[in-house]
């Protein structure tokens, strides 16, 4: 079951397009990589998804239903652009924005101490947010994120502004929310985290949704038929043996081994290959080389790009 | 979701009503009013004591004996003689504080005060009246040939008095003093000023504050832009009210505090006018009222109401139209320019004030109390000196039709401009926005 449905989304700001007859489904209990260059129109998407803006047509449905007032307290919303009210006390400022997603004050403080406690803030309970520093103040800001713990979570650039420690804890955080069985959208560019935790993702790019799926499809659709050898340094020089039949693409001369990167332009010629490397020495590994999702991501913006920039 | 909103209001009130800020002003500012009552009482006592003397007049003319008129504290004495002498027995025997010489002199009425220790304050200025009186009376008295007491007589009839009598629709008459029908207008139309200078100003900050620290976007993810706008201008709108109870029950306080204190404070003669109001506030609040209620050509209480609607309304009016401001700025520089069409306005009914108020019935306070923008200040100060009421019903209800227009106006504004962010937003823009939805 999918937990949102974007269907035929079109919003226009008074000069420009953001969303031009966008779908997509996020499935229920995933992490959903929401996916563009700036300006491509991520965020208007968000925006919409929290009811913060409306379409110009098209609708969304959350869980089945059409997407109604009520539900953004199932929803959970870290913005790109972080904000506290700088005066106002940490504690003080996180119980307001949990009651403001409606819950009862004595389960916002009950969660809140155990948060607080777990992400190491808990004596700056009394503090005025300005005076945390700038992680602190992220932490607190992604603990109202979930404290009303919300079934769908939708976090924009939740690692910028982290250290890789905190990072981490917050990728380990993530991961966890998902194994309860909250759905997750996150919206970053930061590619090497999307490999590592998403499921599905959508490629936004010129308002237009260009890209959608599971991440192991999207890889294996855009593979090219690389693969990677590397061979112990006592075998044969392939070079020469490889002329004319495969495309070389790289040869790289380490100082135990030696790693080829050979493009096949059938899949059917895999085994032929593998054959050709085994009779001319000892191999260390042989293995298919799936494009990374940073190579797709510029790959598709920009042949995009240029196909709508002839027309 | 209708708790949202008194969550809101309640984060609003709190965090001001907690600022130190808050705290200092509405402390100080009763200690001041009431320092500003009382002081001037304090004063005149000090004086009064300090006046009490005994004067003794040697008078060269003749003209003087036996004229002055003294008090309790203020005694005269006539002794004629050699100037020097009397002097110095007068001041070594300490049964004087001062001499007063008047000098047989053809140039004028030349006279000499000596005093050795004080000088008592006013007594100066009093010899020299009263010197001034009892001569004109001598000449005129002396030039009519007539008896002391048909000269009496003759005074209290020539004695000139002007009642101001004010006439209204229906043909009732009604004395009234037309100054203190200024002054209580001045005062309504100055407070409503402040009021909307200080707390719609306080939403105009509110709101950019909101918009500046990003964290409107986490909020209107959890609540609709009109809640979040509702919100703060009621709990700034409370945060004022508050302020005012405080400051009233504060002054009254101090005031009765002092009267405990010190029970015959405003008991003194003209202490007791300097007083008047605060003592009347404490003391004698019924009939106070009715003696205003007497003067006035509507009833205090309707002043009291309109008052009350005026100050709402105009708060509100102005509230909305800062918030719309606030939204569409980046940073409180910036807002100047945005505010100025709101502010021109606010400030011509305040340059307005004292024209207004001593012709209440011409041209300009006329229309100047219809215009919405301008009324909530313009119709106070006009109000107690009488206005039709047609007159009041039009402004009211034009100020309420504005109302609604400055909430749809600021509706449409603050949802898009709280989101936009470094850019500059230009008129025609907001045009648009206010067509499109």
């Amino acid at each position: 079951m999918n937990i949102i449905e974007v269907d035929q989304v079109t919003k226009a700001f008074s000069n420009h397009l953001a969303l031009d007859h966008v779908s997509l489904s996020v499935p229920e209990g995933v992490i959903f990589g929401l996916l563009g260059p700036n300006g491509a129109g991520k965020t208007t998407l968000i925006r919409i998804l929290n009811q913060i803006t409306f379409p110009d047509s098209g609708s969304i449905y959350f869980k089945g239903h059409p997407l109604e007032a009520d539900d953004v307290r199932q929803i959970g919303y870290l913005p790109e652009e972080r904000g506290l009210y700088k005066k106002m006390k940490a504690g003080e400022q996180a119980m307001y924005l949990a009651r403001l997603k409606g819950m009862d004050r004595s389960t916002a403080n009950q969660r809140l101490r155990v948060k607080f406690e777990q992400y190491g803030i808990l004596d700056w309970w009394n503090r005025p947010v300005e005076e945390l520093s700038k992680g602190m103040q992220q932490k607190l800001q992604f603990i109202t994120t979930i404290l009303h713990k919300p079934s769908f979570i939708i976090l924009d650039e939740p690692f910028s502004g982290f250290d890789p420690i905190n990072s981490n804890m917050l990728k380990e955080e993530i991961l966890q929310l998902k194994k309860e069985g909250a759905t997750i959208i996150l919206s970053t560019h930061n590619m090497a985290s999307v490999e590592e935790i998403c499921d599905e993702i959508a490629l936004i790019n010129r308002a237009q949704k260009i890209l959608e799926g599971n991440i192991h499809d999207v890889k294996n659709r855009f593979k090219k038929n690389i693969y990677a050898i590397e061979m112990a340094s006592d075998s044969c020089d392939m070079e020469p043996l490889l002329q004319g039949r495969y495309e070389l693409i790289e040869k790289q001369v380490n100082p135990n081994s030696v790693g080829y990167s050979v493009r096949i332009t059938d899949a059917k010629q895999v085994n032929g290959l593998l054959e050709l490397f085994m009779e001319n020495g000892s191999i260390i590994s042989f293995k298919e080389v799936l494009p990374t999702m940073n190579e797709i991501f510029i790959e598709q913006v920009q042949t995009f790009n240029r196909q709508n920039s002839h027309e | 979701m209708s708790s949202n909103i008194s969550l809101i209001i309640g984060r609003e009130y709190t965090t001001r009503v907690k600022k130190k800020s808050f705290i200092i002003l509405t402390l100080l500012l009763p200690i001041l009013i009431a320092s500003l009552i009382v002081l001037p009482v304090l004063l005149v006592l000090y004086n009064e004591k300090n006046q009490s003397a005994n004067v003794l007049v040697v008078d060269d003319t003749d003209i003087f004996i036996n004229a002055f008129e003294g008090s309790e504290k203020l005694t005269f004495s006539y002794q004629s003689g050699d100037i020097n002498q009397l002097k110095q027995e007068a001041f070594d025997s300490e049964k004087y504080d001062c001499v007063f010489h008047i000098l047989n002199n053809s140039q004028g009425l030349k006279s000499n005060l000596y005093y050795r220790d004080n000088l008592p304050s006013g007594l100066q200025g009093k010899l020299e009246s009263q010197m001034n009186e009892i001569f004109f009376d001598r000449i005129l008295q002396d030039s009519l040939h007539i008896e002391p007491a048909r000269f009496e007589k003759l005074q209290e009839l020539t004695k000139a008095e002007v009642t101001t009598v004010q006439v209204d629709d229906k043909g009732v008459e009604r004395e009234n003093i037309a100054e203190m029908n200024e002054v209580i207008g001045m005062i309504c139309g100055f407070f409503i000023y402040f009021i909307i200078i200080i707390f719609a100003s306080q939403v105009l900050r509110g709101v950019l504050e909101e918009k500046t620290n990003r964290i409107v976007e986490v909020l209107i993810s959890s609540v609709k832009p009109m809640q979040l706008l509702i919100g703060k201008i009621v709990g700034i709108a409370l945060v004022g009210l508050t302020q005012f109870a405080i400051w009233i029950l504060l002054t009254f306080a101090i005031l009765g505090g002092v009267q405990l204190v010190a029970p015959n404070l405003f008991q003194s003669e003209t202490a007791t006018e300097l007083a008047a109001g605060a003592q009347a506030g404490i003391q004698d609040n019924v009939n106070i009222f009715q003696t205003i209620n007497d003067y006035f050509p509507i009833s205090f209480t309707e002043i009291i109401l309109c008052f009350f609607f005026f100050f709402i309304v105009g708060y509100l009016i102005y509230a909305t139209l800062y918030a719309a401001t606030g939204s569409v700025v980046d940073n409180e520089s910036d807002s100047q320019q945005y505010t100025m069409p709101v502010t021109i306005p606010l400030m011509l009914s305040i340059i307005l004030i004292p024209s207004i108020s001593t012709n209440p019935n011409g041209q300009l306070a006329f229309w100047f109390s219809m215009i919405p923008l301008t009324s909530p200040i313009s119709m106070m100060v006009r109000l107690p000196s009488g206005v039709p009421l047609w007159q009041l019903l039009t402004s009211m209800g034009l100020a309420l039709l504005f109302l609604v227009l400055c909430v749809w106006f600021a509706a449409k504004v603050y949802r898009m401009g709280i989101l936009m962010y470094g850019k500059k937003i230009s008129w025609k823009e907001i045009f648009k926005w206010l067509r499109k939805a």
